[in-house]
């Protein structure tokens, strides 16, 4: 990851320098023209657009109406709601997700008969299709003939047809239990190649020191799987609060608008209520929340290398 | 070792791949079709998308006409107007899409669809269409006409018939005698209850048909919103209560669309449901003609019954590079031929023409006859633009926040009102 | 950490947890195998009196999934191949040669991976929509490489990285240009990160949902999970079949990712790791 300092090798001659800089911006030149074209150029984009008026099946006319889409997204109460419900959202599945990451890693580290195979299958969920992911749950959530609720059923926990994603109080968490179980096998397997790389005498130390199981744990494990939990959390949480894929094929939005997150309602003001612009202006918001998001873990990030 | 060979399996899948995507890409590249005759693009939804009836009439008619191939598409209704939408936006719609009037004044609005007055003023199938249904194409009533009638329908209600003769009631006519009769056949503890409330997708429309028996109205006369004046507000409030307070409705009603409400009416969960004569098919076929009765949606004031009717017609886009041979296609649909076979299927609902209406097929049904009879009185959602996100996106979310007692009736109907005076 | 772990526990911690993994997907098997009246049977019947196949006979006869799988095939195995060569060229260019501000740019294209897919779909469908690539495989393939291209870069530099320079060096020694360096000698050694590089990318394409809805109209360019979606609206109370197609949209994926896994796996914990 360093720069090509070669101490004491040879300079290379002036005209290879100049063709070597010269092929790199070659070989750079077709990642930059697709960033450059595809991301940075709509990024641009969608900054005009949120200030400007704009309907989806007019795309010829545009108003410039300034600020005026950003401030008719604060006076919504359904935006604060789906704010609200973003928070909720992002900070329950990342968290659950490195609670039972957590746990799944340390189950792989023990060795065991077929462990790369296996660990191959846990993946799966994170390999597979969102609407999959879905579709698959909302079938097992079925109010009458679903496996989760039959299985209650029979625990005798449960006498009515509970339908787990049209009440409002449960919707969400419903919701957020196909994303965690859609996206803990990715923590795991993050968490465990950070553990794998833990040498064993630091444990050993622990042993002697007189600490049991927990004592390593605390001391030895987390310690130093901190920088892998920090960036593993980071990237889960702006993938998280950027995800409406679940929440639109399971539910819509609803009940109501109790499974609205934030993605959700600006895909909404766009292409339900057709107001592009305004659609642009909810998500500019929600990239210069997460841009802030990750300045605190780069720093926190930053504070713990600085220990190391 | 083992990496190496993964890599060299990576290698020989991606060979492989590259197979498939290149003669793939090559031998289905999408793109106009080779044959010599004008391809017209139709998109619709059919309620029943297994029915036999709507391929063997694009045969029919790609066989009658050899100058022109129709090429269906068919979509789920609640996904049609975002993907119709999206098309259009990117300039790749269809030629003739089946069409609501709930998204007229949207479309109309937004320059997308093509006016067909000067072709119906040609078009000799014109005087047989019953002649106030025009109105349901245009969003004023001296403007162009934007949709071809197609097919109509009247909201009436189901009862189960062989239930209320057992208890010795009669069917409702009246918003209390509706309520008492809900009641009466109300028992949560046998999974039983009155009424399938629908407020879950497609509900809005049963919905209004309530609020206009009770007195409601989406627009005055003059055109002016006043879906959240107090009649309305007490309506509405009338409605939800059907859930909340009387507990008339299964617990799912909220968020029942209309699978759910079918299938608790055919399951023997309700007593009573509202839809539409597209229904009657499945409903009797399912219980048997003995136990489904159909009565017109009750009113509050028998003296000013009302109900709402809304149209399902064919519009021509106005960027279609086709328009003669799709205006062919739509005409043809509307035609008496065409028009028996869909109106007779088993999804199929109001002809719209007057030698249909009269005929003995319909005259003898009286899921057929009760909603004519409604027609006289029925009223259809208003021209407005906002009807599109109200019909979309809006009354489902202020529905279902009413009906869990979030929001008051006041706030659900003064959202939804704000979204129709919206430009 | 492992000695707190007396072996029984371990195992049925396991195998719960492996269990709640599986059991989502047999369960779409063992629907997709019911006939229509055995489907709403209440209670639930775990296992088929009568398995048939007919759903998926009746979705490949009379839906556009085959379509949709050749679709998914086209648009996943171009994206692999247009983003894998950006990125590996990217990725030799930023570990082997001089040029200034390589950390910087490292930085920025991972900075990308930040904006809500929300907030640039918005944009780019007007943008593609100019270009008259909307309906097209070409939307979904332009946009799903600049997506998958910062990634993978970041995957490919890792690797490239890891590769002593002495080895540049012999070959050079040896009379090598830097073209044949790179063939012969660094990319055989690089083989199990572009392996990694590839099936990120492959999956993504694959899987992708939100470009693929908004930039398809109809079925011609539409891909699988789009395609399962749509399919979902019109049969919501036909299980067998959604379940049927669910399986179908499900099984190539884990094929091919039971192939690769090991090196995606080592991939992406390669930079997890090291940070």
């Amino acid at each position: 990851m360093t720069d090509d300092a070669r101490a004491g090798a040879a300079r290379p001659s002036p005209s290879r320098a100049r063709a070597d800089r010269a092929l790199a911006y070659l070989l750079l030149a077709p990642a930059c023209v697709l960033l450059m074209g595809l991301i940075a150029y709509p990024l641009l984009r969608a900054v005009w657009l949120s200030v400007h008026d704009v309907r989806l099946l007019q795309l010829g006319t545009a108003t410039y109406v300034g600020a005026a889409q950003y401030l008719a997204s604060w006076a919504d109460p359904v935006f604060w709601t789906s704010v609200r419900q973003t928070v909720i959202w992002t900070v329950g599945i990342v968290g659950a997700q490195l609670v039972f990451g957590m746990c799944g890693a340390l189950l792989l580290n023990k060795p065991f008969r077929g462990r790369a195979f296996w660990r191959g299958v846990a993946l799966i969920p994170w390999a597979s299709s969102s609407v999959l992911v879905a579709m698959m749950w909302l079938w097992l959530l079925d109010s009458n003939y679903g496996v989760l609720n039959d299985v209650l059923r029979r625990l005798g926990l449960l006498h009515t047809a509970f339908a787990w994603l049209a009440e409002p109080a449960t919707a969400l968490p419903a919701v957020m239990l196909a994303a965690v179980w859609q996206g803990t096998p990715f923590f795991a397997v993050m968490l465990l190649a950070g553990l794998q790389a833990i040498p064993e005498d630091l444990y050993e130390a622990a042993r002697i020191d007189g600490g049991g199981g927990w004592a390593a744990f605390r001391y030895v494990t987390l310690p130093l799987l901190r920088p892998t939990i920090l960036i593993t959390t980071m990237l889960r949480t702006m993938w998280i609060a950027n995800y409406m894929d679940l929440t639109f094929v399971m539910t819509g939005g609803g009940p109501g608008v109790a499974t609205l997150t934030v993605p959700l309602y600006a895909y909404f003001a766009a292409y339900k209520r057709l107001a592009i612009g305004a659609g642009a202006a909810v998500a500019m918001q929600l990239a210069v929340a997460l841009a802030g998001a990750v300045l605190i873990y780069m720093r926190l990030l930053g504070s713990v290398e600085a220990v190391e | 070792m083992v990496r190496q060979r993964g890599a060299s399996w990576c290698a020989r899948l991606l060979g492989v791949l590259l197979v498939v995507a290149v003669s793939g890409w090559l031998g289905v590249m999408p793109g106009t079709a080779q044959a010599p005759t004008t391809v017209v693009n139709y998109w619709l939804w059919l309620d029943d998308p297994t029915d036999p009836m709507f391929p063997a009439l694009i045969k029919e008619f790609n066989d009658t006409h050899p100058g022109i191939t129709v090429q269906p598409q068919v979509i789920p209704l609640a996904q049609f107007h975002d993907k119709l939408v999206t098309a259009i936006s990117a300039g790749s719609g269809p030629d003739v899409s089946r069409f609501k009037d709930w998204w007229l004044g949207e479309f109309v609005q937004a320059g997308a669809l093509e006016p067909l007055s000067s072709y119906i003023a040609h078009w000799n199938g014109r005087a047989d269409v019953i002649q106030n249904l025009w109105n349901t194409g245009r969003i004023s009533p001296t403007g162009l006409v934007y949709m071809m009638p197609h097919q109509f329908i009247t909201f009436y209600m189901y009862y189960r018939k062989d239930w209320f003769q057992q208890a010795g009631v009669q069917p409702p006519r009246t918003f209390d005698e509706f309520v008492a009769a809900a009641k009466k056949f109300t028992d949560p503890s046998h999974n039983r209850y009155g009424f399938g409330l629908r407020g879950g997708d497609g509900g809005q429309d049963q919905w209004l048909a309530f609020m206009v028996a009770g007195g409601a109205r989406m627009v005055d006369p003059l055109g002016h919103v006043v879906i959240n004046s107090p009649k309305a507000v007490a309506v509405n409030q009338w409605y939800i209560d059907l859930y909340r307070t009387q507990k008339v409705a299964p617990p799912s009603a909220p968020s029942d669309a209309y699978a759910q409400v079918l299938g608790a009416f055919e399951g023997g969960i309700t007593a009573m449901f509202a839809h539409h004569v597209g229904s009657s098919v499945l409903v009797t076929g399912k219980l048997g003609a003995s136990a489904v009765g159909v009565v017109p949606i009750p009113v509050a004031d028998p003296k000013a019954p009302a109900t709402m009717a809304t149209m399902a017609g064919n519009v021509m886009l106005r960027e279609s590079g086709h328009k003669a041979a799709a205006w062919t296609f739509l005409s043809w649909l509307t035609e008496r031929g065409a028009m028996d076979e869909w109106s007779r299927s088993r999804q199929g609902q109001l002809p719209v023409l007057t030698s249909l209406a009269s005929s003995s097929f319909y005259q003898t049904n009286v899921f057929f006859t009760t909603s004519f009879d409604e027609a006289k009185y029925a009223i259809t959602w208003p021209g407005l633009p906002g009807v599109g996100y109200v019909s979309a996106a809006l009354w489902q979310q202020v529905m279902q926040q009413a009906l869990l007692g979030q929001i008051s009736s006041q706030q659900m109907l003064d959202r939804i009102a704000t979204a129709l005076e919206s430009k | 950490m492992s000695r707190t772990f007396r072996n029984l526990p371990h195992r049925v911690l396991l195998t719960l947890w492996l269990g709640l993994v599986v059991i989502p997907y047999v369960w779409m098997l063992v629907t997709s195998l019911k006939n229509q009246q055995e489907l709403y049977v209440f209670p639930v019947r775990y296992w088929p009196a009568h398995p048939t196949l007919a759903g998926f006979a009746q979705l490949f006869q009379s839906t556009p999934f085959p379509r949709y799988m050749v679709n998914s095939v086209v648009v996943a195995t171009s994206t692999c191949i247009i983003a894998l060569t950006a990125a590996t060229a990217a990725s030799y260019a930023l570990s082997r040669l001089p040029m200034r501000g390589k950390r910087v740019l490292l930085f920025v294209f991972l900075a990308t991976q930040l904006f809500p897919a929300i907030l640039l779909v918005i944009p780019l469908f007007v943008i593609m929509r100019s270009l008259h690539l909307l309906n097209t495989y070409g939307a979904l393939i332009l946009a799903d490489s600049a997506f998958a291209v910062p990634f993978s870069t970041w995957l490919m530099t890792g690797f490239f990285n890891a590769l002593p320079r002495e080895l540049d060096e012999a070959a050079t020694i040896d009379g090598c240009g830097r073209l044949q360096a790179f063939r012969y000698v660094l990319l055989p050694l690089v083989a199990p990160g572009f392996a990694a590089a590839g099936t990120y990318i492959f999956l993504y394409s694959w899987n992708e949902f939100i470009y693929a809805l908004t930039f398809t109209a109809d079925t011609s360019a539409r891909t699988l999970p789009v395609g399962l979606q749509t399919f979902m609206g019109e049969f919501i109370i036909r299980w067998d079949l959604l379940m049927a197609g669910g399986v179908i949209t499900a099984v190539p994926v884990i094929v091919l990712f039971m192939f690769v896994q090991r090196e995606l796996i080592a991939g992406l914990t390669a930079g997890a790791v090291k940070g």
